[in-house]
Order: structure tokens, then C-alpha cells, then sequence
């Protein structure tokens, strides 16, 4: 298997997974933007980001997950759960939308880490632990509410957060880009961080190169937490109000967009920026579909059809070389999947 | 005995579950809801096979549970058009198969990833079938229901047909060399390549098969009610996999038997009745699901543990 | 590791794009050639017979109106969508729009935003908080739907009984609002009737078969199901139906004529409660033209719709009429 990282010059850079996807993001934009006129106007963008900043966040923790040849179904019912704790910590236990956000976090971080304790101490597969989690925290949040408490009537400065401009951008993107910009330093620029890939690229091969492995992909889990919580926090105040149905379906829209940026779901090659593409991606089909006047469900379909493509144009140039040396060589590098 | 440690433990939670039912709660095997509920998981059964031997040859399928939506509504939609049941049959289970083949060809073909391919075509067809038909129901001609048999009859047929699917893939599993290859290929694609079986071949067979046991499935479904909801199979591909999972087939591939996901299945599916015959409020439902999906990998897990020390 | 930031790139090409749009944004807009009214129309979900019904009157209505229609919503009932298509609709320019509102709070913040651009918003089907739209097209009042139930139940069951309620899910906001008001009439006037369970059936009508089964069994007195989402309606017939009931366990609800003609005929299903569906899209519809347009306005007391005549206006509510209750007797004169 090659490694993207070794590949150097322009031409390799036009033919990388993250060029080929800004492509397709530019070319929706240039077309959706010829078919509705008020596509390209300054509260039309700012309304795709608003709306994209939560799968965003959850996208863009995803991503290190998966790097670790791990994955996190859980991330859209913690939302959920989240979002309600909140409300409750506010609403019942009287605390300032700043102390409730705080223990919420907390809480996303505890969350998280029930699923790490999990995976890396009794070395479970997390497809199958995040499913449990999955069920259990939409559950615990159906329990707290009994489906039927909604959380509203939040302060205004508390709003401010989900549905206002500051410094002319909405209040939640600088929180956003503070976020992802952290995730990527982590993920691209520390040494520490980018165990993460070594990791889900040979688990034994990192253990013996004296990366604490089982750290790692704990700290990964709790990270998700966390900015799962956040997420919550940020949605409750986009919307107003928090209900235990919050955030459900996420994790999958969340998971597209970074397989859609070209992270590979057995873990080792991905980027945080391709993931951020992958949500770019998504969001703007979603929104410049309304522009186009097409139902809904075209752009579910769509989804499914551009990330088939972009799996498939990314995979052939490697099928081919695989097919390529299986021809010459008796014994090629083991196939993996 | 040890061997079978993983199978056993998940028959003794149903048998435990099926005794507490018995002592607090009699009602429960009365024997028409009991005929009813089996009849109703019968072609979940038949999904969770399938998805056995995808999971065993170590890839996943999210996509069955679309897959029997569209399966379902086309079913429904010839037998509307006066088609007869013997050629409905095969239309649903080759669309199915044809479904599962476009699957295969992305996995095994282009060596994608599974759980991405499928994800995607989950998505698509469940979009495709929700934009055709706008949640119409089908109403279906008088005839089809049960097969044309009794209602006894009808339950008994499809139950029938669930346990002869289930006893016929498990003994291929056991004595067919094809049952053979998939247990090789999941515990080591490389080395069952070296040995001379073709993985990539065996794993689109899978897929294919996969989707024609859900034309199936979906077939034994329609014929239970005079209508097709084209929502149905919804969450099927999370309760399959539960099941499969539970049952003790091993997600790392290579490992698992149908009986113990037959036994699986049971468990989750006498779960919610059991709740509604002990009263408990539905508020707890998927909390309790949640636990013991996680309570059984669990178990699992301390166990394989103390294994390796 | 890598030398152009994609990332740049894409600013660049996002500048680049917002850029070349300045032009034709002066050009087009509201000032264009042969302008039609344009109507955004909002169902809870797409994918819902209840709603495709209510689209066929809005289609008639907007034919008749000439004005441009447009409908879409979430694919699953979700208030954070419901809140983002509207901002697309604000962005997208409609004159008007009409929402039938999966949540109260969840889509007033975006309501209001579009009407602080000018945009004109009624509801109908399920209100928002009534600062965030002018109208409500109001069907039947929660209060009246969950009287209506709880006085139908207690008329089958001779005034008491065991019944149980099959709703969608635990969270959808208008069946919460529903079951406070059966069980508030239920304690006011029948308290010899009790309530023994409430089962989410996640809107799939194999589900709810599948928990009326249950039910069935595990409450050997119960006299009653009462399903309160239209694909719950035939699963619990089919569930009393299969376990050989019928006439023992009645089956009462909220649902589609088509949906339940077969079980009503045979008797399983009693009574399925509705309004016309049609009529309800249509109104919508008009009421958001004539709002738009001017005719109507706040305080009126009759608003004349189309070909469907006069309806009264209490409050800020237009009234549709009160629903229908179908059954054995009237279920043939109704074809939708």
C-alpha cells in the first residue's frame, strides 16, 4: 500500500484525494450558483456553515477515530443525551448556561470515555461497543425526559451562540474553526498526535515502536466526547431548545464526511482538512439542491452516489497497481480489508 | 464444551429470560402471540443468516434493511399488477441478489470498503424508494396473504421455511467446501488466497447471496399483512448485526455459528414483549437493549482476556 | 507534507464564485419577468401518505392561484431540518411560506427570522408559537383531537376498561401534546377507564403490529388500542385481526381512509378519526396567497378560499371544520 505522504510534487498534489474533492466542492458551487441566483449571497453561505457546524465538529473529532482503525457510532445519540443534561443542569439544577455548559462537557468527556475504557480495556471491537453506546445513551436520554420534557426558553446570551453574527461571521464559527484548527495541529503537527495514524496503520508495529497505544485511542474516544457535548450545546442554542430526539442520524452523516475526505475506515491514511472537504462537500450539495428546486431525497441520493465515485476513483490507480504486482511478484503485500 | 462457550452462554440468557418470563409472567407462551412472534422474526432469521456469513468473511452490510424496503415494495407492487406468487417469489429474490451484487461489485471488484459501499447504497436506495413512492402504502390483492393458506397455516409455512433456511446454511457451514472458504477467508484473506481459494470471488457470492436472502425475507414479510408500508425494514440492518454480534460471530471475521445466531435473535426479540408483559414503561426500552448488547461483549471480552493470560 | 492548503484554495474559489454572482443578483429578483407569487409548503416529513394528501390541495390550489409551489421538508420528522429549510426558503427568496411544525420552539427562531425579512409565514397542521406566523390553519385543536379519542374509546368500551395507546415515537411532539389531553379527559370524565401502556412504534406500521401483539397478551383485560399515527392504525388491526380478537379488542385511531378501508370493512378497525386532508393543503395554501397579496389580514373574521368557499377566522386561527369520524357507514364516500 502506498503512503500518500511520500508522494511528492505538483502532479501528485492535483491527483490527491483532498484536490480532486475541492474540485467537486468548486464545481457544485459554480453550478448550483448559475441555477439559483441567490446561492452565492453572503447569508446563503454563512447559513451552510451554521447549519454544518455541528456534523462538522462531530466529522472532524470522527477523524482521529477512524485513524485509529476505530469508529464511533455513538457520536450522534451523545449528542443527544448532551443537549438534554444540559437543558436539565440549566432548567432543574438552576446553574448559568456557562456553568451547565462546562458540566456538560464534562459529562460528553465521561461519555467518551465509557467507550474507550471499553474498546481499549477489554480490547472490544468499537464497532460493536459504539453500537451498545448507541442505544444506551439515546435510551438514557429517552429515560431522563420520558421522550417528553423539552428544554426551552434559554437566555438570549445564551442564543447569541446558535443564531447571531459576531464580528460579521455567526457566533458558533470561530468556536468551530478554533476546534477543527486544534484537531488538525494535533492530528498533522505534533508528533504526539500523529501516533493516531501510526496506530490504526499497524497497531502491534506502534506498540513496539513504544507508542502507548490503548492511550491513544482512549484519548481519541474522549476528545469525541467532548466535542460531542459541545456540539450539543451549540445545536440547543441554534435551535432553542434541546428534546431527546436531538442529533439523531448524525454519527452517519458525521462518518460520510470523513470517509468522504478521504480518510480510510481501516484507519492509518486521512486528514482532518479532507474530512472538513468531505462536510463542504455534503453541506453545499444539501443546500444548493433547495436552490435548484429538487426535492430532498435527491440529495440523499446524490450523497451515496458521490461517495461511491469518490471511493472508486481514489481506489482504482491502487487496484491497478495491486493487480499490477500480483502478476509479478509471487508474494505481494497482503491485501487489506 | 469450551468451544461452544460463546454459543452456550447467549441459549442460557434466552433460557434464564424465557424462565423468568415463565414464573412472573405465564401469559407469555400463550401459544397464538408465541406463533405470532416467531412468525414476525422469521424473515429477520433469514436477514441474520445472511449477514452471519458477511460478517464471518469479515465485511459488514448496512444496506439490508433498504434493501428489504425496496424488495418489499416491488414485491408488492407486481402482485398488485395480478402477478402470480410463484413469480413474485423469484423477482423479489432476484432483485434482491441484484441489489447484493452491486454491493459485491464495489467491495470485492473495486476492493472497497464494505461498510462504506453499503452505507452509501443504504442511503440510496431508501432515498430512491422514499422519492417513487412518498410513503404510499401497497395494498395488496386478497389472495396473497399467508399464501393463499389459512392463517395457522400461513405462520406455520413461514416459520417452517425460517428453520429450514437456518438448518440448511448451517450445515453448508460445516460440510460444503463453499461454507468452508468463508470461515478461511475471514480469518485470513492472504493466506486462504496462498492456499488457493479466490477471495474476492467468494466475498461477491456473499453479498450476492446476502441480497437474495433479503428478497426473501422480504417476500416472507409481505405476505404476512395485506399491505406493504414502504418504511418496513427500517433499524433492520442494527437489529441483524446486534444479533449477529450477540449471537457470538466475531466482527474481526473468521469465527460464529448460526445456531448461536439464531439464539441471538431470540434474545433481542423476546426482549421488548418481555418488557411489555413485566409493564415496564417503554421510556427504558432502548436504554435496556443498549446494556445488553453491551453486557454480552462484555462478557465476552473479560473472558477472551483471561484467556490470554 | 503538502504545499498549496487546500483550504485556501477553497476560499479562493468561494471568493471567486461570490464574486461572479454580484452581477446577475442585481439583474434577477424580485423584479423579474412575469413574476409568479412564490409558496414554499413544509410537510413534518416527506415520505408520509398523511402529507402527499395534503400536497394534492396544495397543488390544486396553487394551479388555481397560478402562483409557484414549493414543497419540501425533512425526509425524517426532525426540528433541526425543519429550522435549516426554512433558512434555505429565507435565502431562497419565497413570498411566503407554510409550515407544519414537527416542533414549537425548534423551528419559531427560524420563523421569525423570515418574517423579519418580510417574508409572510403561516402554519398549519401542527402551530409554532403563534409571535413567529401570522395564521394557523388549524384542523382540530389538540384538545379537540385527544377529547374526540378519549369520548370514541369510552363509547366502544361502555365507559371502562383496560386501552392502550400505540404512538409513533416517545419524543414527536404533536402525539405528546395528543395524550395530555386523552388523559385529561379520560380523569375528568371517564375515570373507570385506565390506560395500561404506551408503545412507541417508531412510525413503521410492522412495528406496531408487532407491539400490539405483545400487548394483546400481556394484558388479557385490555378492550381497546388506540392508535394515535396513521401506519399504527392497520398494524394494530392486523395484530387483533391474526390473534383472532376482532369484536373483543376494538381498534380506534387517527388515519388515512385508504390505509384502514380494508379493516373497517371487515370490522376489526371501529372508527379512524381524520379531517380532509386536501381541504387542509388547500387553505394552507390559499390562506399564504391571500395573505401575501393582501386579503388577508389580521383581525379578519372570514377568509373566502378559492372554490372551497367561506371559513370563519377566531382569533388568529382559520377553522377547517371539525374532523370526521370514519367507519363502517361512511367510509365508501371517501377516496383518498
Amino acid at each position: 500500500m502506498s503512503n500518500p505522504s511520500i508522494q511528492r510534487g505538483w502532479k501528485a498534489a492535483l491527483l490527491r484525494h483532498e484536490t480532486l474533492l475541492l474540485l467537486v466542492v468548486a464545481v457544485e458551487w459554480l453550478y448550483f450558483n448559475s441555477v439559483g441566483p441567490r446561492f452565492g449571497s453572503v447569508d446563503n453561505s454563512f447559513d451552510i456553515i451554521r447549519h454544518s457546524v455541528e456534523i462538522g465538529l462531530l466529522a472532524v473529532v470522527m477523524t482521529p477515530i477512524i485513524l485509529t482503525g476505530g469508529i464511533d457510532l455513538s457520536a450522534g445519540s451523545l449528542l443527544g443525551l448532551c443537549a438534554i443534561l444540559f437543558g436539565k443542569l440549566w432548567r432543574d439544577a438552576g446553574l448559568s448556561p456557562v456553568m451547565a455548559g462546562v458540566c456538560t462537557l464534562g459529562i460528553g468527556a465521561v461519555a467518551g470515555g465509557l467507550n474507550a475504557v471499553l474498546i481499549t480495556g477489554l480490547r472490544l471491537p468499537p464497532l460493536i461497543v459504539t453500537l451498545g453506546t448507541y442505544s444506551l445513551f439515546r435510551g438514557l436520554g429517552e429515560a431522563i425526559t420520558r421522550g417528553v420534557d423539552t428544554f426551552t426558553n434559554f437566555p438570549a446570551s445564551f442564543l447569541f451562540l446558535g443564531q447571531e453574527r459576531w464580528l460579521g461571521v455567526p457566533a458558533q464559527v470561530p468556536l468551530f474553526l478554533l476546534v477543527a484548527g486544534a484537531v488538525w495541529v494535533l492530528v498533522h503537527r505534533m508528533t504526539f498526535g500523529r501516533t493516531f495514524r501510526a496506530v490504526g496503520f499497524a497497531p502491534e508495529g506502534a506498540r513496539y515502536a513504544g507508542i502507548p497505544v490503548e492511550r491513544r485511542i482512549a484519548l481519541a474516544y474522549v476528545l469525541a466526547g467532548t466535542v460531542a457535548a459541545l456540539a450539543a450545546i451549540i445545536y440547543t442554542a441554534r435551535l432553542g431548545q434541546a428534546k431527546a430526539d436531538a442529533g439523531t442520524g448524525y454519527e452517519l452523516f458525521a462518518i460520510t464526511a470523513v470517509v468522504l475526505g478521504g480518510t480510510s475506515i481501516f484507519g492509518g491514511i486521512g486528514s482532518v482538512h479532507g474530512t472538513l472537504l468531505g462536510v463542504a462537500a455534503i453541506a453545499v450539495l444539501n443546500n444548493g439542491l433547495v436552490h435548484a428546486r429538487q426535492p430532498r431525497e435527491v440529495a440523499g441520493m446524490l450523497t451515496g452516489l458521490l461517495l461511491v465515485l469518490a471511493l472508486s476513483t481514489s481506489a482504482l490507480p491502487k487496484l491497478l497497481a495491486l493487480l499490477r504486482s500480483h502478476r509479478q511478484t509471487v508474494n505481494p503485500e497482503p491485501i487489506k480489508s | 464444551m469450551k468451544r461452544y462457550f460463546r454459543e452456550l452462554s447467549v441459549a442460557g440468557a434466552l433460557l434464564i429470560l424465557l424462565l423468568v418470563l415463565a414464573l412472573f409472567a405465564p401469559a407469555f407462551f400463550q401459544p397464538q402471540p408465541l406463533r405470532s412472534l416467531l412468525t414476525r422474526e422469521a424473515p429477520t432469521l433469514v436477514v441474520a443468516c445472511g449477514m452471519a456469513f458477511v460478517i464471518i468473511i469479515r465485511q459488514i452490510d448496512i444496506s439490508v434493511g433498504s434493501q428489504f424496503a425496496v424488495c418489499s415494495v416491488c414485491a408488492g407492487l407486481l402482485a398488485a399488477l395480478k402477478w402470480p406468487l410463484v413469480l413474485v417469489l423469484p423477482a423479489s429474490v432476484a432483485l434482491g441478489a441484484l441489489m447484493g451484487a452491486f454491493n459485491g461489485m464495489l467491495v470485492a471488484g473495486l476492493r472497497l470498503p464494505s461498510i462504506v459501499v453499503t452505507l452509501a447504497t443504504m442511503v440510496t436506495w431508501r432515498e430512491a424508494l422514499r422519492w417513487q413512492r412518498q410513503g404510499q402504502f401497497v395494498n395488496l390483492p386478497d389472495n396473497l396473504q399467508w399464501f393463499g393458506l389459512s392463517q395457522s397455516g400461513g405462520q406455520w409455512t413461514l416459520i417452517g421455511a425460517a428453520l429450514v433456511v437456518l438448518t440448511l446454511l448451517a450445515w453448508a457451514t460445516r460440510h460444503l467446501a463453499a461454507g468452508r472458504f468463508i470461515y478461511a477467508i475471514g480469518s485470513d484473506a492472504e493466506a486462504a488466497r496462498l492456499a488457493g481459494l479466490r477471495p474476492q470471488s467468494t466475498t461477491f457470492a456473499v453479498f450476492v447471496f446476502m441480497g437474495a436472502l433479503v428478497g426473501l425475507a422480504a417476500m416472507m414479510n409481505v405476505v404476512q399483512s395485506p399491505q406493504v408500508d414502504p418504511k418496513s425494514g427500517s433499524g433492520l440492518e442494527l437489529k441483524v448485526i446486534a444479533a449477529a454480534v450477540v449471537g457470538g460471530v466475531a466482527v474481526s471475521g473468521g469465527r460464529g455459528r448460526l445456531w448461536g445466531v439464531f439464539a441471538g435473535l431470540l434474545l433481542l426479540a423476546c426482549i421488548s414483549p418481555a418488557l411489555t408483559h413485566f409493564h415496564v414503561e417503554a421510556y427504558w426500552e432502548k436504554a435496556i437493549q443498549g446494556a445488553i448488547i453491551l453486557l454480552a461483549v462484555v462478557a465476552d471480552g473479560v473472558r477472551s482476556r483471561k484467556q490470554i493470560r | 507534507m503538502k504545499k498549496p492548503s487546500p483550504l485556501l484554495l477553497l476560499l479562493a474559489v468561494l471568493a471567486l464564485a461570490t464574486a461572479c454572482n454580484k452581477a446577475p443578483e442585481a439583474s434577477s429578483g424580485p423584479a423579474g419577468s412575469a413574476r409568479k407569487l412564490s409558496i414554499a409548503l413544509m410537510p413534518k416529513s416527506k415520505g408520509n401518505a398523511y402529507f402527499i394528501s395534503c400536497k394534492a390541495g396544495a397543488d390544486k390550489a396553487a394551479k388555481e392561484l397560478g402562483a409557484d409551489l414549493i414543497f419540501d421538508g425533512p425526509t425524517d420528522p426532525d426540528p433541526a431540518k425543519q429550522n435549516e429549510i426554512v433558512e434555505n426558503w429565507i435565502a431562497l427568496g419565497v413570498d411566503v411560506m407554510a409550515v407544519a411544525c414537527e416542533n414549537k420552539e425548534g423551528i419559531s427562531t427560524a420563523l421569525r427570522k423570515a418574517q423579519s425579512k418580510g417574508i409572510k409565514v403561516v402554519t398549519y397542521d401542527a402551530d409554532a408559537l403563534p409571535d413567529s406566523r401570522s395564521f394557523f390553519v388549524n384542523q382540530a385543536t389538540p384538545e379537540g383531537i385527544g377529547y374526540m379519542l378519549m369520548d370514541e374509546a369510552a363509547r366502544l368500551c361502555g365507559g371502562s376498561g383496560e386501552f392502550a395507546i400505540i404512538t409513533a415515537s416517545l419524543t414527536a411532539a404533536n402525539m405528546i401534546e395528543w395524550q395530555k389531553h386523552i388523559e385529561a379527559r379520560r380523569a375528568a370524565s371517564f375515570p373507570n377507564m385506565k390506560m395500561v401502556a404506551l408503545r412507541p412504534c417508531d412510525d413503521l406500521k410492522d412495528k406496531a403490529q408487532s407491539e400490539s401483539t405483545a400487548l394483546l397478551s400481556a394484558n388479557p383485560g385490555l378492550k381497546l388500542i388506540m392508535a394515535i399515527c396513521s401506519p399504527a392504525v392497520p398494524g394494530a388491526a392486523e395484530a387483533v385481526k391474526q390473534a383472532g380478537k376482532v369484536g373483543r379488542v376494538k381498534v380506534i385511531g387517527l388515519g388515512l381512509p385508504s390505509e384502514n378501508r380494508r379493516y373497517i370493512k371487515e370490522g376489526v378497525t371501529d372508527s379512524v378519526i381524520l379531517w380532509k386532508t386536501e381541504d387542509l393543503g388547500y387553505l394552507a395554501v390559499q390562506a399564504a396567497a391571500g395573505l401575501a397579496k393582501g386579503t388577508l389580514k389580521t383581525g379578519d373574521k372570514s377568509f373566502a378560499s378559492g372554490s372551497l368557499g367561506q371559513f370563519e377566522i377566531q382569533g388568529d386561527n382559520i377553522l377547517l371544520g371539525k374532523p370526521f369520524v370514519f367507519n363502517k357507514d361512511n367510509i365508501d364516500q371517501f377516496n383518498f
